[in-house]
């Protein structure tokens, strides 16, 4: 194979080039990782993150996302960059990395490298052109930012346990949720490849803590965990099955995030859905406020989906879905139902309920109170009591609340999608429609 | 009893040194309150004291809100005295008497249900808030020498809280960020501490030399920005609620 690099390719072209590469890997984020600056090279990691900028598409720029090289030997149905396409193509040199990633940082431009990169001739020879590119930046630029590296599946587990060395965090893409799907749409990646170096990176972390917990100054392994990515709405998986496998991978393979990537038909592949009104956002927003009930609410996922009801309602998000499918729990006392509890009610998040925890010892809390700590009362007025009385006298009834919530959606003062939201409409069904089923 | 009323001026400093001032008159805390800047609207059958800012009262005034509410506290009330607010001197003052005589101590910030607390509170969050921003949106420009100089332009007073994360992050660096609104400047020499420094009313903002470089790495990162969205996924009331107008004039991107 030949090489087809263009030696007089200059900097902004390939950078055009790579970035729009890389643009569809959905992970931005610089968090988890906390480091202070050692005094012999510019950088720090900030345990929250730092966003730099907001993209045209309201997506957060954390981090220089460039592939490496957009010469793949793959051929994946989903993906820009398969060897039968016929797209411009450009690599980078480890040195041009370096300088654009040191330059771009000390302008506050970004956070630090995500590179990730296409296969170039070898899963091997990839990992190991990354790795050297890690390497300099580490050391001959002492750069102490943040690093987010892809782990190239089939790789040998040395080079990826080296890149762990090097990087704040590491991630496989897992690509769809299950293995027949990834055998339809990447014919080259295997379930098995994918999985076995997230293995080994959990088993690397698990390790660098107990070397930690011994010598203090051991060099730390993937710092800030390790995520993966899945596309959704290119084949017809179910939201219970995505979620089913995004608990897995958080329960069995400890990861810090799973990300979930609305299909766009970027091949104009004609067997795969073109979906008609641009890529189901609505779907992937849902995802991860689900998502977010997993790792932070206390929530599993048999409790937010069923195999008979297998997709997310649209139409309202999933916790208050929740809420107002078990009215048995509610309406809760504000000022004595205990932290798990507030966490359950619609419009309290993590933050209120710490709030509303440290701030009943003082004293019984009013609405207005609530208020002030940032519940949002008008989703959480059906669900709580305060001091023994509602906000408003209200009717407990699954039906009234779906349709006050749904209301104050379309009427632009509810939940604040961050996107207009898509106009379908949600019915309740009715005793006639229950009457037309069974007759 | 009459009314009396502290007048200092408009910063941390001068805050605390009201609050060291208003202790130092032993009359109970009932009638006494804090103003910031020129009283606009004189009242009748109330005494107007003013206070100027002194080092060693703010000194007096820190170590003891660090060991009697922590921390924590200390640093949401510095917060809410840099918040633009009108009035933060007297929600200032109110919380330091509720956590210093009530005695909630270390827990004092997290009585919400008290007004003045819930006001420090939102100050605080404000100005925690902005600092965020700031140091998300802030960008450094080559000089000449290699030395990196930003504009910003908070609406509360951010730079010195912003300041310790650039001396940390560009240890290495020499570099210079300039508050236009407040004509303050924060200064970091490679290596060396921090200072904040308010006298420079010649400074050349207009006829600042930039490095030959400065320009390609300005286009590049343009480029980046461009490039990295995805367009069937276009959103720009998003990217408009997540980047603020009044942040952009300040970024080389927009």
């Amino acid at each position: 194979m030949e090489m087809r690099i263009a030696p007089q390719m200059s900097v902004m072209e390939k950078l055009k080039i790579l970035a729009d590469a890389a643009k569809y890997d959905v992970s931005c984020s610089s968090s988890g990782s906390s480091r202070k600056n050692d005094g012999t090279g510019i950088g720090n990691t900030v345990a929250a993150g730092i966003c730099h900028s907001f993209a045209a598409d309201g997506r957060c720029i954390s981090l220089l996302k460039i592939l490496f090289t957009n010469e793949c030997v793959y051929d994946c149905r989903y993906c820009i960059n398969r060897r039968s396409n016929d797209v411009p193509r450009a690599s980078f040199t480890p040195d041009e990395v370096c300088n654009l990633t040191m330059e771009f940082y000390r302008r506050n431009y970004i956070e630090g490298l995500f590179l990730s990169s296409g296969i170039l001739y070898s899963p091997n020879y990839t990992m190991e052109l990354i790795c050297e590119t890690l390497h300099k930046l580490r050391t001959v630029h002492r750069f102490q930012g943040y690093i987010h590296v892809k782990a190239i599946p089939g790789a040998d587990a040395a080079l990826i346990q080296r890149a762990g060395f090097l990087a704040d965090r590491m991630s496989v893409n897992l690509e769809m949720a299950t293995a027949e799907g990834l055998k339809e749409m990447a014919p080259n990646k295997h379930r098995k490849n994918i999985l076995k170096p997230m293995r080994q990176i959990q088993n690397g972390i698990a390790a660098n803590q107990n070397e930690l917990a011994l010598y203090r100054h051991a060099p730390h392994f993937c710092e800030a965990g390790q995520s993966t990515q899945m596309v959704i709405g290119a084949l017809p998986e179910s939201d219970y099955q995505i979620m089913s496998v995004a608990e897995n991978l958080y329960d069995k393979f400890s990861l810090k995030r799973v990300y979930y990537s609305a299909f766009v038909n970027v091949n104009e592949d004609k067997e795969l859905p073109a979906a008609a009104g641009g890529p189901p956002l609505l779907r992937e927003h849902r995802l991860y406020q689900a998502d977010w009930l997993l790792r932070f609410y206390d929530f599993t996922v048999d409790e937010l989906l069923t195999e008979e009801r297998p997709n997310f309602n649209l139409a309202i998000d999933p916790k208050a879905d929740w809420a107002v499918r078990h009215l048995e729990l509610f309406p809760v006392e504000v000022n004595r139902a205990d932290y798990r509890t507030l966490l359950r009610i619609p419009g309290v998040g993590v933050k209120s309920a710490r709030r509303i925890v440290a701030a009943r010892r003082f004293g019984n809390l009013t609405f207005d109170d609530l208020k002030k700590m940032g519940v949002v009362l008008k989703r959480a007025l059906y669900f709580i009591i305060c001091g023994g009385r509602m906000m408003y006298p209200t009717k407990i009834d699954e039906d009234y609340i779906v349709r006050n919530l749904i209301y104050q959606n379309q009427s632009g003062r509810g939940e604040k999608l961050p996107f207009m939201a898509d106009g379908r409409v949600y019915r309740q069904m009715s005793l006639a429609d229950y009457g037309a089923l069974s007759g | 009893m009459e009314e009396k009323y502290i007048i200092c001026e408009d910063s941390i400093e001068g805050i605390f040194t009201a609050v060291y001032d208003a202790y130092a008159l032993r009359e109970g805390h009932e009638h006494i309150h804090i103003q910031i800047g020129e009283e606009d609207n004189y009242r009748l059958f109330a005494v107007y004291l003013h206070s100027i800012a002194d080092f060693g009262k703010t000194e007096k005034v820190i170590r003891t809100l660090r060991n009697r509410l922590g921390e924590e506290a200390y640093l949401q009330l510095c917060q809410a005295a840099a918040s633009r607010d009108a009035d933060k001197g007297e929600a200032v003052y109110r919380t330091v008497v509720d956590g210093i005589t009530v005695g909630n101590g270390r827990r004092t910030m997290e009585n919400l249900r008290n007004p003045h607390v819930a006001k420090c509170f939102e100050l605080a969050r404000r100005t925690a808030n902005e600092t965020h921003q700031e140091i998300e949106f802030l960008r450094f420009r080559e000089l000449e020498q290699r030395i990196l100089y930003a504009r910003i332009g908070p609406q509360n007073n951010v730079l010195p809280f912003i300041m310790p994360h650039f001396a940390d992050r560009l240890s290495t660096e020499n570099f210079m960020i300039h508050d236009e609104g407040r004509g303050l400047f924060g200064v970091h020499q490679a290596g060396r501490e921090w200072y904040l420094v308010s006298d420079m009313e010649d400074f050349p903002t207009e006829s600042l030399k930039w490095s030959s470089d400065e320009e390609k790495y300005q286009e590049l990162f343009c480029l980046f920005h461009r490039t990295i969205g995805i367009q069937e996924r276009e959103n720009r009331d998003l990217q408009r609620q997540m980047f603020p107008l009044r942040f952009r004039e300040y970024t080389v991107e927009f």
